[in-house]
């Protein structure tokens, strides 16, 4: 067990700081867009290619892709500086989509996307769930007809989040009508701008914009196939796993934010002590879990209940934080940011609405237990 | 940075479970709740010569000069066993006597405990009220200090050889070794849910000569020593939880309702999936802080850390694993309620969650 950095490790987290630091601006501006709710805009497109200029967005991926494989505890390193400074803890393209085009897309595939989503010049969205279909992914039901060299995409998808600044949609459509239903989906890289594509928003309570997406007659290549066809559940399930990836600073830098408060106010209760010592606790695990996956992504081993045992705990911390700040401001917690007696300028006002879709997105807290309790202890299904 | 074991520690993981497999049934756990001694001396002798007492004291003293982690790991499978003796005190106040001890103390002790023949315990608490007890005083008299006072929960007092005395005098802290078996020390056994063996001592007018007291800031000593004492605590209930967890999972899976395993219905693979998600974060914990220890580094907000999370995580997993078991997880038959009744011990032990959250908000400035 060691749980410190290299010198090497060490220094590369000072560059990355540095230049979070240094670009002040554009941090800040892709900041204020990514808490907006509204999605990326152009400073957040302006960090990115930064980053990706420097590869180090992928720096797992191998040179000809853009990255500068290195060891995954570098990519650990980026996502947690990243989300500390612009509270957006991965690109779709680098953490999930770019990972399975690696592994599972053919060469033609790999060239097209992976150099330029290290560049930091693309996003995708992912395209799983549907009004029937949300745990139970694989009741979806978007069909891609084949017919030969291209396919027609004919359905709708829910919840496509990143659906309206992206470039390519991370899509999930039924390819046959099979039993049990998982064997029959294929997963496809659409461009988003291909005719017969209507994207329409949805705003959460959290004010963050979501997306209902309608496919009518869409052409779809052949070669947007990922991997091979009725295979893509599989390929979607690493994906899940992947996104499931997260560190915590982003927490730890809101928990700081309500401790300074505390410290600045003065006379810390003895109740606020013990929850702010709790959520400390709490927040040391998740840092600690997150490193477990780490460490297993530096060996070469793909984590499986342990990225699910990473993102329910990292979302119920999420969770207690809200709350327990929610209780320490008492009435003034619920003046929304702008007014002048909001205190930390209503910053938990606002994060005791928009943390609740962690507790959904990305798998449930309930999914989450189901894969420990069959992946991690081989519980057998019910 | 790695979240893994070298070989050498992998293999001292195994040959302590395999050993104690075999060496300390729930049998000799519960006869040692039942018989006067409250361990087995035979066991006891065993684990010197694998030489566990002396797994962290340097060679100097005839100890292996390992780290704080790997004592973690070993106390770890020593949870899992639930092995019953005096094994925590005797080594938390023997490292206080290395850190703190004078070179005459440590070449009189150490070599005799790591070798298995020394018994140490600590006599910190002070009963409150003070009323009923025997007052504290410390006095002088032809160059000794004279000492009486109360002190509750000692563990194995009745087999201590010496006792690491606690006195306050006008607020100031000393410690000092006291032999257990002067005149004017009578001990009285104190029933507890653990039955593990702990003891109110009075000590009435007992001499000590100035050469046992330890160190010069019993203060700094007696803080040192309740931060290994959580560790070591929060690491052997760390093991006993793994094993909870691995008899709930089994049991889950054999028993068989509505004709099918009860471990197929969703409740319970979700109070599984709670314990392992628990369990886990008082594993790295107590790794964390045992790694900072073996760095030499402050470790005192990590072990009031790892000692939190044990002390409340201890009670949700025994809780729902003797819910998993339904009807025989509360029978005395049945083998959790050891872990459930020893983990109550644990958690109170050397601070439970409230005192270590309150050190934790210290740290933080709070």
């Amino acid at each position: 067990m060691d749980f410190e950095f290299s010198p090497e490790e060490e220094r590369f987290r000072q560059q990355v700081r540095e230049f979070f630091m240094k670009e002040e601006n554009s941090v800040n501006g892709a900041r204020r867009e990514w808490d907006s709710g509204e999605g990326f805009g152009p400073f957040c497109w302006d960090v990115l290619r930064k980053l990706g200029k420097r590869g180090w967005l992928c720096p797992t991926w191998p040179k000809e892709y853009g990255g500068l494989e290195l060891p995954f505890i570098y990519r650990y390193i980026l996502m947690d500086e990243m989300f500390y400074f612009t509270n957006i803890y991965s690109t779709v393209g680098a953490g999930m989509a770019g990972p399975v085009i690696l592994r599972h897309g053919n060469a033609q595939q790999r060239q097209e996307y992976l150099p330029r989503i290290a560049n930091g010049e693309i996003e995708f969205t992912l395209g799983y769930t549907e009004p029937q279909a949300g745990s139970d992914l694989a009741a979806l039901d978007m069909k891609a007809e084949d017919k030969g060299d291209h396919l027609i995409i004919s359905g709708q998808k829910m919840f496509n989040t990143r659906a309206h600044y992206s470039q390519y949609h991370w899509l999930a459509c039924r390819t046959e009508v099979t039993t049990p239903k998982h064997r029959g989906i294929s997963l496809f890289i659409v461009d988003l701008e291909t005719p017969g594509i209507t994207i329409r928003p949805i705003w959460t309570v959290g004010g963050v914009r979501t997306n209902e997406v309608f496919y009518d007659g869409v052409k779809v290549p052949r070669e947007a196939i990922v991997g091979e066809k009725n295979r893509g559940f599989y390929y979607i399930l690493e994906a899940l796993d992947y996104e499931r990836i997260s560190t915590a600073s982003g927490l730890e830098r809101d928990f700081q934010e309500i401790v300074d408060y505390v410290k600045k106010r003065g006379e810390s209760t003895p109740l606020e002590r013990q929850k702010l010592a709790e959520l400390a606790i709490d927040l040391e695990v998740s840092k600690l879990f997150s490193l477990r996956v780490a460490s297993m992504l530096n060996n070469d081993r793909i984590p499986n209940y342990e990225a699910a045992i990473l993102k329910a705990v990292v979302s119920e911390t999420e969770q207690r934080l809200v709350n327990t700040a929610m209780q320490i401001l008492g009435s003034y917690g619920q003046l929304k940011k702008g007014s002048k007696w909001a205190p930390t300028n209503g910053k938990f006002e606002w994060r005791y609405r928009e943390s609740l879709e962690g507790l959904i997105t990305r798998g449930t807290s309930e999914i989450m237990r189901n894969v420990i309790a069959q992946r991690g202890l081989g519980l057998p299904r019910s | 940075m790695e979240f893994g074991f070298s070989d050498l520690q992998e293999m001292l993981r195994k040959t302590a479970r395999d050993f104690l497999q075999k060496e300390c049934p729930k049998s000799l756990v519960r006869e040692s709740e039942q018989n006067d001694e409250g361990y087995s001396l035979d066991l006891w002798r065993k684990m010197a010569e694998l030489g566990w007492m002396g797994l962290i004291f340097p060679e100097e003293y005839g100890g292996v000069g390992r780290s704080f982690l790997d004592l973690v790991l070993l106390l770890e499978e020593m949870g899992r066993a639930l092995v019953p003796g005096p094994f925590i005190p005797t080594v938390c106040s023997g490292l206080a006597i290395l850190r703190y001890g004078s070179e005459e103390q440590k070449r009189q002790l150490l070599p005799k405990l790591v070798e298995g023949g020394l018994i140490l315990t600590s006599a910190f608490t002070r009963p409150i009220p003070p009323a009923v007890a025997m007052k504290d005083e410390i006095g002088r008299e032809d160059g000794m200090y004279v000492l009486s006072g109360t002190r509750l929960f000692v563990p194995y007092a009745h087999v201590a050889d010496w006792l690491l005395y606690l006195a306050e005098n006008k607020r100031r802290r000393t410690l000092l070794l006291v032999d257990r078996k002067s005149r004017g020390i009578s001990l009285t056994p104190l029933e507890t849910i653990a039955l593990d063996k702990q003891w109110e001592i009075v000590v009435d007018k007992v001499s000590v000569p100035p050469a046992n007291i330890l160190g010069r800031s019993g203060e700094e000593i007696v803080t040192k020593l309740e931060e290994w004492g959580a560790l070591a605590w929060a690491a052997f209930v760390l093991g006993g939880l793994e094993q909870v967890l691995e008899m709930s999972v089994e049991h889950a899976k054999q028993r068989i309702q509505f004709e099918r395993p009860i471990g197929s219905f969703q409740i319970i693979q979700h109070q599984c999936a709670d314990m392992v998600m628990d369990i886990d974060g008082v594993k790295f914990l107590c790794y964390e802080a045992a790694w900072k220890l073996s760095k030499g580094l402050p470790a005192n907000k990590e072990i009031s850390m790892a000692k939190a999370r044990a002390s409340d995580a201890s009670r949700r997993v025994c809780l729902l694993g003797i819910k998993i078991h339904g009807g025989v997880g509360i029978t005395v038959e049945h083998d959790i309620q050891l872990y459930f009744r020893r983990a109550k011990a644990a958690e109170l032990a050397f601070g439970d969650a409230d005192l270590h959250r309150e050190v934790i908000a210290k740290e933080m400035g709070l």
